[in-house]
């Protein structure tokens, strides 16, 4: 008997041991545990047996039914610790499945990039309509009465208002810069603020050249304040936008509204400044005129030119995305194409 | 504009150690964008003078000859060329293997390389005036005649560069004229040779200013002196047509002009030299022998030199003789009576026109010359006095024998100096540092000011060429200051920051929210599209035109219309994407416009009225899947922008929307937008075939974001909720909204779960399957509650809305 109850043993613990996953194993704890089992029927037979050899084999009996209980335990944790949801083969170089996302315009993404930026330095954003009159487009900013932006060679006028003056001829503005007479009436001094926004001109179309475009303009008022600050507000949002330090320069240029005005380069950062054919072997990228604020318009926004004074940054929003990507046909902004827009993600 | 480096060099004498990149640099920094520095020698490389010391006939061609030519190397070459005028011993011009040439003037430089021909051995090409970019300078007799230094008079060495011997070892450089469009003074070689000067610290060199004295006069009346202020005409006898010597036509080369003959040359060289404009009349063109500068009569003629025939009117200013306008004042002459082939005396005009006037005639008749360039920047009378003696000091140089027979200075408007005071105060708070005194005298005195300092201010008086707007208030002298010093020599200075608020902007945090909202949670792409949109698309959309806005000039006859809805734009768009996409979604946030009155500013301005829409599709196949896509994007839209959720309800249909599917968008009762399937008719008219869309347009400035975020928050359930499925079986006439109407007070969630109809539901009626959650407050809901409950849901669906249970 004690020899059969080895033997049951022997057995139970190679079949636990070849049991390859849990159901396996639940049917063999069935089978060496269970009610038909080998080890019931022994356990069933002790009522015949000797009280000695009852004894003993009641004891081998009992043992071996804990070491069976043990021995499934132990394979269960084994197999636990060894299992994969997944049955069978699986192909993990298969793709992922795609998140479903949309895109914000690269414009879009620039502009709060911008916004984010300047507001970190306290500035406030504005918006201009799109339709201004000849006074907020010009008159204010101290264009000369016939300069030759006014004309409909450069500027959309409205049609029934193109042959009228000031307040009454309208257009689609043609740059950001009347908004800031706009923030100034409104606001006063001091003030720092920024208005992004899209601008119009009647100009022949081509890879570099667009009807509608964007810009980004910042105005400072204050008093006392020097030129010399603007650079380093425009360095620092150079660098929040690009991610790394952009060497700047301002050199000599002129806008009505500004006096003195400059031009603003920023080094090229496909060559490193060292001049390349993005750059026109320059080194340098005009990305924005600025200046500071002439003392007609400040008064045109009823400030004192003796007391007040500021300046103009106006960044060309579509030069600096194409140079973020590398985008070579500013035409695209506007294509409403998805599959120009998808690389955006 | 170019700039000739050997033109300036004859106004300032530069620093030896220079480099041309450095002028350009420096004169981008402080003046004016210099584009390219261009080196006329290059072009040359490899073009050398040579000597031909024997001429022999070709063996195997009568056309050609063998040249035997000294290049300045070990060996005489053997060359093979067909020119007219080949001479042994003279002078010659050889391109070398390497060099490139332009056959016969036209087409693409071709390299040259040793080579056969007709069986003879040539090292190189003796070439002609056209062939090495000299053809203006050298006008050949015939197209075979070489360039022959010898007959021609030029000094020259063996094997010395053409480029050199002929002046073309120029630096050019090329300036944007965008950036010159404020400086009048600069529209001539001296007044860049001026900026030079004062950069380097340099002198710059003094013109003359003389008049002829004791002449007879010549007649000129000025009928309109505020269109032109000074006219002076000098009579000049016993001239003829006759070539230009090399070096005059060389500068006018290398400065980016063409010669013709002396007469004109020399009008053109004063223009490139010191921005005075001069035209030559034929003298004997002149009627009754006086000048008169008078505006043209409606109708009146002149045929320009350009072959263009002109129509006038009483806005443009000509000048006449006592019958006919000779020359479009300022701006082209007349073909008829400027120098011609037989001319042997001239009127030479010296005048200053006014730019408003330039400005408009150049423009009627898109007639854009070098002169009225200039004259449309504004010209200081006093430049006539410059351009007036270098014109007979070159005519007595070229035509030694010329007599000056007659004289006029016609001047009624003279340029005043601009005077501007401007305080040591002013300048060190703007410019951020205190700079010494003397520098601010020198660079002022070096552009030509006249200053003096009393302790506290300067007392500028501006020189005239920068007295005609350019310079008129203390700003524009601190301008000069600065830029002459360079902006880059300036200590950077930061912003200075006050913590006395922080921007807080609630409806540009919405706008932004919204356009993230789309791209981000909802997966819609951002697209702009014109505010001019095809009528094509807004006939499409069926959008009323009676209160749109239209340009006066549009960018084409379709594009007239600005746009009053988004929609035209996106059936547009949608168009476009139809050929490359199944499936997509697009959204765009932008300004439309009605007539209307709105006043965003002062009283006086009116414009149109604005409105900020911000529109949205899905394309695609299953048009009711479309439809409540765009549905549930609205439906999202307040919890995620952070504001009140908007309601839906029919009310008026939008143009573009199919007949049923569409729906109002509310707040606060009243129509904020719409959302709706795109109309199959806006669909075919648009020409998107295949396909379906829905679409969404919203006004956004009707929305009130909350100050901050909802700032409410539900507990949890204290006890466990019971969840129950229910399918009812209803009239088609009922609802879901009804339905949920009904009994949303008795339960604490309720989900639409599907729609159905199908052979097991009879006709007329349709299948609704929901999820509804119910609980108690205070306790655990037991069995029996849970029956009450749902019988008497199950009640109320069947009073009010004749449900029944399937």
């Amino acid at each position: 008997m004690l020899d059969r109850l080895e033997k049951v043993r022997e057995e139970g613990f190679q079949r636990i041991a070849e049991a390859a996953d849990r159901d396996a194993l639940e049917a063999v704890r069935k089978e060496l545990t269970g009610k038909k089992s080998a080890l019931s029927e022994v356990l069933k037979s002790l009522g015949g047996l000797e009280p000695e050899m009852r004894k003993s084999v009641g004891m081998k009996a009992n043992e071996v039914k804990n070491m069976f209980a043990e021995r499934l335990q132990a394979r269960a944790e084994e197999l636990i610790a060894s299992a994969s949801a997944v049955e069978g083969e699986i192909d993990l170089t298969l793709p992922g499945i795609e998140v479903s996302g949309g895109a914000l315009h690269p414009i879009t993404q620039m502009c709060y990039d911008l916004n984010d930026a300047f507001r970190s330095l306290g500035f406030e954003i504005y918006s201009e309509d799109d339709i201004s009159s000849e006074k907020f487009a010009f008159d204010n900013l101290n264009f000369a009465a016939d300069h030759p932006a006014r004309a409909s060679m450069d500027t959309y006028w409205l049609e029934g208002t193109e042959d009228k003056r000031g307040n009454e001829r309208l257009c689609l503005r043609p740059h950001l810069t009347g908004g800031s007479v706009r923030y100034l009436l409104e606001h006063g001094a001091p003030a720092r603020f920024v208005y992004p926004g899209r601008v119009y001109r009647n100009e022949t179309t081509d890879a570099r050249h667009e009807r509608a475009f964007f810009q980004y303009e910042a105005l400072i008022v204050d008093k006392d304040i020097s030129f010399s600050s603007g650079r380093v507000m425009i360095e620092t949002i150079l660098e929040k936008v690009f991610g790394r330090k952009v060497n700047v320069r301002m050199r000599e240029g002129f806008f009505p509204f500004t006096e003195p005005g400059y031009e603003i380069d920023m080094e090229c950062l496909l060559c490193g400044g060292k001049g390349c054919k993005a750059c026109n072997h320059a080194g340098w990228i005009e990305v924005m005129p600025g200046g500071v604020i002439h003392p007609n318009v400040l008064r045109a926004a009823n400030l004192d030119p003796d007391v007040w004074t500021g300046f103009y940054t106006n960044i060309g929003l579509d030069r600096l995305v194409m140079m973020r990507y590398g985008v070579d046909d500013v035409r695209l902004f506007h294509s409403a194409d998805l599959r120009f827009l998808n690389q955006f993600k | 504009m170019y700039i000739s480096m050997k033109f300036i060099s004859r106004y300032v004498d530069l620093p030896k150690d220079l480099t041309h990149d450095q002028i350009a640099y420096d004169l981008t920094m402080r003046t004016v964008e210099v584009e390219e520095v261009i080196k006329t020698a290059d072009r040359f490389h490899d073009i050398v003078v040579g000597e031909i010391k024997e001429v022999r006939p070709h063996p195997n061609a009568d056309a050609l000859k063998i040249c035997m030519t000294d290049v300045g190397e070990d060996e005489i070459k053997q060359i093979v060329c067909g020119g007219s005028n080949l001479t042994a011993g003279h002078k010659v011009c050889v391109s070398k293997p390497g060099a490139e040439v332009v056959w016969h003037g036209e087409g693409e430089p071709v390299l040259i390389k040793e080579s056969k021909l007709r069986g003879e051995k040539s090292y190189g090409m003796i070439c002609s005036p056209l062939e090495v970019y000299l053809g203006d300078i050298i006008v050949p007799k015939d197209e075979r005649e070489i360039v022959d230094f010898t007959e021609l008079g030029i000094e020259c060495e063996v094997g010395q560069s053409v480029a050199e011997v002929m002046g073309m070892d120029d630096v050019i450089l090329e300036v944007d004229n965008k950036s010159l469009s404020n400086r009048p003074d600069l529209w001539g070689h001296y007044g860049i040779a001026r900026e030079l000067a004062a950069i380097y610290k340099v002198p710059l060199k003094e013109l003359s200013s003389e008049l002829p004295k004791g002449l007879p006069e010549y007649p000129v009346t000025i009928e309109e002196p505020e269109r032109c202020n000074r006219f002076t005409a000098t009579k000049i006898d016993n001239v003829y047509v006759k070539e230009s010597p090399a070096w005059m036509k060389t500068l006018i080369t290398n400065a980016g002009m063409r010669p013709i003959n002396a007469l004109v040359d020399i009008t053109n060289f004063v223009l490139l030299a010191v921005g005075a404009p001069q035209h030559a009349y034929d003298s004997t063109h002149v009627d009754g022998d006086a000048i008169v500068v008078r505006l043209a009569n409606d109708g009146e003629k002149l045929l320009l030199l350009d072959e263009k025939d002109l129509e006038l009117t009483h806005d443009h200013l000509v000048i006449c003789d006592t019958k006919k306008p000779l020359n479009l004042a300022g701006i082209k002459g007349g073909k008829d009576d400027s120098v011609l082939d037989d001319t042997t005396s001239v009127i030479l005009e010296c005048a200053v026109f006014t730019a408003p006037g330039i400005r408009r005639t150049t423009a009627y008749f898109n007639e854009k010359t070098d002169s009225a360039l200039r004259y449309e920047k504004g010209i200081d009378t006093q430049r006539a006095d410059l351009g007036v003696s270098m014109a007979l000091s070159l005519f007595k140089e070229i035509y030694p024998d010329c007599i000056f027979s007659a004289f006029t200075d016609n001047y009624p408007v003279k340029t005043e100096n601009a005077v501007i005071d401007i305080t040591q105060d002013f300048l060190d708070r703007r410019l951020g540092e205190v700079l010494p005194q003397s520098e601010i005298e020198d660079i002022l005195k070096r552009l030509g000011y006249e200053v003096s300092f009393d302790g506290e201010k300067y007392h500028c008086i501006v020189p005239t060429w920068r007295s005609t707007g350019d310079v008129s208030i203390h700003d524009d002298i601190l301008g000069d200051i600065a830029r002459l010093i360079g902006y880059e020599y300036f200590k950077k200075q930061p912003l200075p920051v006050k913590f006395d608020h922080c921007v807080n902007q609630v409806e540009k945090d919405l706008a932004r929210r919204m356009r993230e909202y789309l791209a981000f949670r909802c997966g819609m792409n951002e697209i702009f599209t014109y505010p001019w949109i095809d009528e094509r698309f807004i006939h499409a959309a069926g959008i009323d035109t009676d209160k749109s806005i239209r340009l006066a000039t549009p960018p084409a006859p379709e594009l007239g219309m600005l746009r009053s809805s988004l929609i035209p734009g996106m059936l547009e768009s949608i168009d476009k994407n139809s050929r490359y996409f199944e499936e997509f979604t697009l959204f765009e946030a932008a300004q439309v416009f009605e007539k209307g009155e709105y006043s965003p500013s002062t009283e006086e301005e009116v414009l149109p009225v604005h409105h900020n829409l911000l529109t949205g599709a899905f394309a695609g196949k299953d048009a009711k899947e479309l439809f409540f896509k765009v549905k549930g994007v609205i439906e999202g839209m307040g919890s995620y922008c952070h504001f009140e959720p908007f309601t839906f309800k029919q009310k008026e249909k939008p143009s573009w929307a199919d007949e049923k599917v569409w729906l109002n968008i509310m707040e606060d009762g009243k129509i904020a937008g719409s959302i709706g399937l795109i109309s199959v008719q806006a669909l075919n008219e648009s020409g998107i075939k295949m396909m379906s869309a829905a679409a969404f347009e919203l006004d956004t400035d009707v929305i009130k974001p909350y100050p901050s975020r909802t700032n409410e928050f539900r507990h949890l359930p204290q006890y466990p909720l019971v969840e129950q499925d229910l399918s009812l079986l209803v009239d088609e006439s009922v609802t879901w909204g009804d339905i949920r109407e009904a009994i949303k007070y008795m339960v604490k969630d309720l989900k639409f779960v599907e729609e159905y109809r199908g052979k097991q539901i009879p006709a007329g009626k349709k299948s609704i399957m929901l999820s509804l959650k119910i609980g108690n407050d205070d306790s655990t809901m037991t069995s029996k509650q849970i029956d009450k409950k749902m019988n008497g849901i199950i009640k109320v669906l069947g009073n009010k809305c004749g449900a029944q249970l399937r």
